[in-house]
């Protein structure tokens, strides 16, 4: 979309004085700009401040840019877009980064044109903040014309005004609504909601909208951004949140759901799409669910290994079949998962992340029982998932059939070359995990696990975690490991504020569905290999990890440290990202459209 | 107002009387030698390991024998049930260490305790443990606020101290802690 070589025309910026003493100038959605008129340093390579915004963009996806608004002392402002297409306006916080003790952008606000402030903003107390930056999604519907449009940003303050203009060329291309990839955030539990939004759920034990309507905004905000959201309702030792199962009543023979209430409330409108019915996507089912099914629910442990366990199990699933049958809640895969560990004391075996391979067993009575309590011809989806890293090859043929949904550890899946295709040739679905670029990475390795996903051949990449911001992610931030969104609540908004880092994912994955649609129509290989070689000039087997000496040793043997050390070779391949890299996939992904 | 801190008073205080007598019927019912089998060998070898290249070393060996873990449990749990409010039982061992430490070896349904810090595999020893280990009298701790817990011993075969129970509840139960 930014043709930074040939397009832009690039400017120093030295230029304040001719403004006296205010500029407007636009970066590139990669280069992130600072609070103090640079760009933060990690970024800083290749990046320059731009007088003009000329973006190519496909058809049913979003154009982005930063525009930063700068202002050499104190004072008001007022920055204004006029633009032929939607555009989304969102102020872009400075998080004071403890790590390094930098600012770096990354919670946007959403904002109105014109928005009118000044400068240091007062909320983010920057005392030497004189450049407020923007980012700013253009929104282009399927239904625009292919053309180019034209507008401009303008900065209005006390001393001057200041206009740049913006010009986006609309290709007859259009992003195609499925992903290439599905790009997972995790959760769990909802405790972490009353935390972050303690205004918003004050009132919790008396009224639970609010609870819903948060949960239903963070399914939006993902789905949004083209993800999708997990969030597990249960914890280790079985305890099951309130709106995250049917209540039951009974013992043995006898137990059965009472009501249907919260959980309906809860999930109804995820599984019939009408929470998303407002958006830009369309209404649309959401496509995977935990089910709070665990060895505590539905069935009591207390009778684990007699006939009262599986009795309350396939009497429970079995009316849990029923209903979602009767509502039509046929679109969403219902994963029963288990995520507990021992190490947690709550069971007697590892249900995330298998080591001992014994525990395999577990799985099979689950899958067995499953069986039982959902009919064979049901429409309903339920599937049995399993988290693997340590024995996960062992587990793909033990668990072969049992098993129909892997989520794997993504840097040990790559020790098994042909694994992706052997599980997908059999039916199975394939993720893989792992975490989120700090905002002290380059921005461009947002991009990384997405291509990695495609390029491999699995279905999805899993964040492990992306809601949990850390006590004070406004004024001491940790990084952000763990966060891609931000509760909105300290500016008035009860909703999460999508961060910089998933609009740079979420931009990056429109890219691969159109890579998907062209290698769909022609050769894979061949553009997959022209698409490594721009991303980081590697070659496509450069993308395919050989198996390590560690696999000859028991894996009981192996430890985290023989896990990083093993992997180092692999993930240097891909240490070294420049800040054009995703851009060169881009021209190269809207060149194969345009042919 | 009065009237409703005198009720929630005569709850806590019939709660009490409920915890302290489970755990008075926990120290029959719990088989100390079963308890002393559910932490395998090879478990007890890594549990303190210290790995500085790897920070999971202790617990990614944690490993419990599942039949002595099961039965100890499954006791737990109708203990549990003896009242018709949620209380859990969990089952506490103390670790051969200098200073002394302790971990929880089984937790239950609705993960309350007063003493677990979420995730740790074990802990220093907690006095009021230590004093239940010694002298073998049942202990009420109301430090953490609205909860209560009566800590009872296990013995085994031998008559000794090997564990202590913690009968705990929550004077306001919360139906959203510790699902995570």
């Amino acid at each position: 979309m930014w043709n930074l070589q040939s397009r832009i025309a690039a400017i120093a910026l030295l230029s304040s004085a001719l403004c006296q003493g205010m500029d407007l100038h636009a970066l590139p959605e990669f280069s992130r700009p600072d609070p103090l008129g640079g760009i933060v340093a990690v970024d800083s390579a290749g990046s320059k401040f731009a007088a003009v915004v000329q973006v190519t963009a496909a058809r049913g996806g979003y154009a982005s840019f930063h525009l930063i608004a700068k202002l050499d002392h104190p004072a008001d402002y007022e920055v204004s877009i006029n633009f032929p297409l939607t555009v989304d306006v969102y102020r872009e916080w400075f998080h004071f980064n403890t790590p390094d003790k930098k600012y770096y952008p990354d919670a946007l606000i959403p904002v109105t044109s014109p928005y009118r402030s000044k400068l240091p903003e007062p909320d983010n107390r920057i005392p030497e903040h004189t450049a407020q930056a923007f980012w700013i999604d253009v929104w282009i519907p399927t239904s625009t014309a292919p053309r180019t449009y034209r507008g401009e940003a303008r900065l209005t303050s006390g001393t001057g005004r200041k206009a740049i203009p913006i010009e986006i060329t609309v290709l007859s291309a259009v992003v195609p609504e499925k992903d290439a990839v599905t790009l997972d955030s995790n959760s769990y539990g909802t405790s972490w909601l009353e935390e972050q939004y303690p205004k918003t759920l004050a009132g919790l034990s008396k009224n639970q909208e609010p609870l819903f309507k948060l949960i239903h905004q963070y399914h939006r905000v993902f789905y949004d951004h083209r993800g999708t959201f997990h969030q597990l309702g249960y914890g280790h030792a079985g305890k099951v949140g309130p709106e995250f199962g049917p209540e039951t009543t009974g013992s043995g023979v006898q137990k059965h759901i009472s009501s249907w209430s919260q959980f309906d409330r809860h999930y109804g409108p995820l599984f019939d799409g009408s929470a998303f019915k407002d958006s830009r996507r369309g209404p649309r089912p959401i496509p995977y669910v935990y089910l709070p099914i665990n060895p505590e629910w539905p069935a009591s442990f207390l009778w684990w290994g007699e006939p009262g366990y599986e009795a309350e199990f396939v009497n429970v699933v079995s009316e849990m079949e029923k209903h979602f049958r009767e509502k039509n809640w046929t679109s969403t895969r219902m994963e029963v998962f288990f995520n507990h560990k021992k190490r947690y004391k709550g069971f007697p075996w590892d249900g995330d992340e298998i080591r001992f391979e014994r525990d395999n067993r577990y799985l099979v009575d689950y899958r067995r029982m499953l069986d039982k309590a959902v009919p064979a011809n049901s429409p309903v989806q339920f599937i049995m998932r399993a988290d693997s890293s340590w024995t996960m090859e062992h587990q793909f043929e033990e668990l072969k059939g049992i098993i129909k949904f892997w989520v794997v550890g993504e840097g040990s899946f790559s020790w098994y070359p042909g694994a992706a295709k052997r599980l997908k040739d059999r039916g199975d679905t394939v993720w893989t995990y792992g975490g989120t670029p700090t905002v002290q990475s380059i921005s461009t390795k947002m991009t990384l696990n997405p291509l990695r996903s495609w390029i491999t051949g699995v279905d999805g990449f899993v964040r492990w975690l992306t809601i949990s911001p850390g006590a004070d992610p406004w004024y001491h931030f940790g990084g952000g490991g763990e966060v891609l969104v931000y509760s909105g609540e300290r500016f008035g908004r009860p909703e999460p504020l999508a961060g910089i880092r998933l609009k740079l994912q979420r931009n990056c994955l429109q890219d691969l569905a159109l890579l998907e649609a062209a290698s769909q129509k022609g050769s894979r290989e061949q553009i997959q290999q022209e698409v490594v070689k721009r991303y980081n000039g590697t070659r496509l087997a450069d993308w395919h990890n050989t198996p390590p000496a560690l696999l000859a040793k028991p894996v009981l043997e192996w430890n985290n440290a023989d896990f990083d050390d093993a992997l180092k070779p692999y993930e240097a391949r891909f240490a070294n990202l420049d800040l054009g890299a995703w851009q060169r996939v881009r021209d190269y992904a809207l060149s194969l459209e345009a042919r | 107002m009065k009237l409703l801190l005198l009720l929630l008073a005569i709850d806590a205080s019939r709660m009490e009387r409920d915890l302290d007598e489970i755990a008075r019927v926990a120290t029959i019912m719990v088989d100390g030698d079963l308890c002393q089998r559910i932490v395998t060998a090879r478990a007890m070898e890594s549990i303190f390991r210290v790995d500085p290249r790897d920070q999971y070393a202790d617990s990614d060996n944690y490993d419990v024998n599942d039949e002595a873990f099961i039965r100890t449990k499954k006791t737990l749990m109708r203990l549990s049930r003896i009242v018709d409010y949620p209380v859990d039982v969990n089952l506490w061992m103390p670790l051969v260490a200098k200073p002394p430490r302790i971990h929880v070896v089984i937790r239950n349904q609705y993960e309350m305790s007063q003493f677990w810090p979420w995730g740790k595999l074990h802990q220093d020893m907690i006095p009021e443990m230590q004093s239940v280990l010694t002298t073998g009298r049942r202990v009420t701790v109301k430090q953490k606020p609205g909860f209560i817990s009566v800590l009872a011993p296990v013995r085994n075969s031998l008559n000794e101290i090997v564990a202590v129970v913690e009968v705990v509840t929550r004077t306001q139960p919360d139906a959203r802690e510790n699902v995570k």
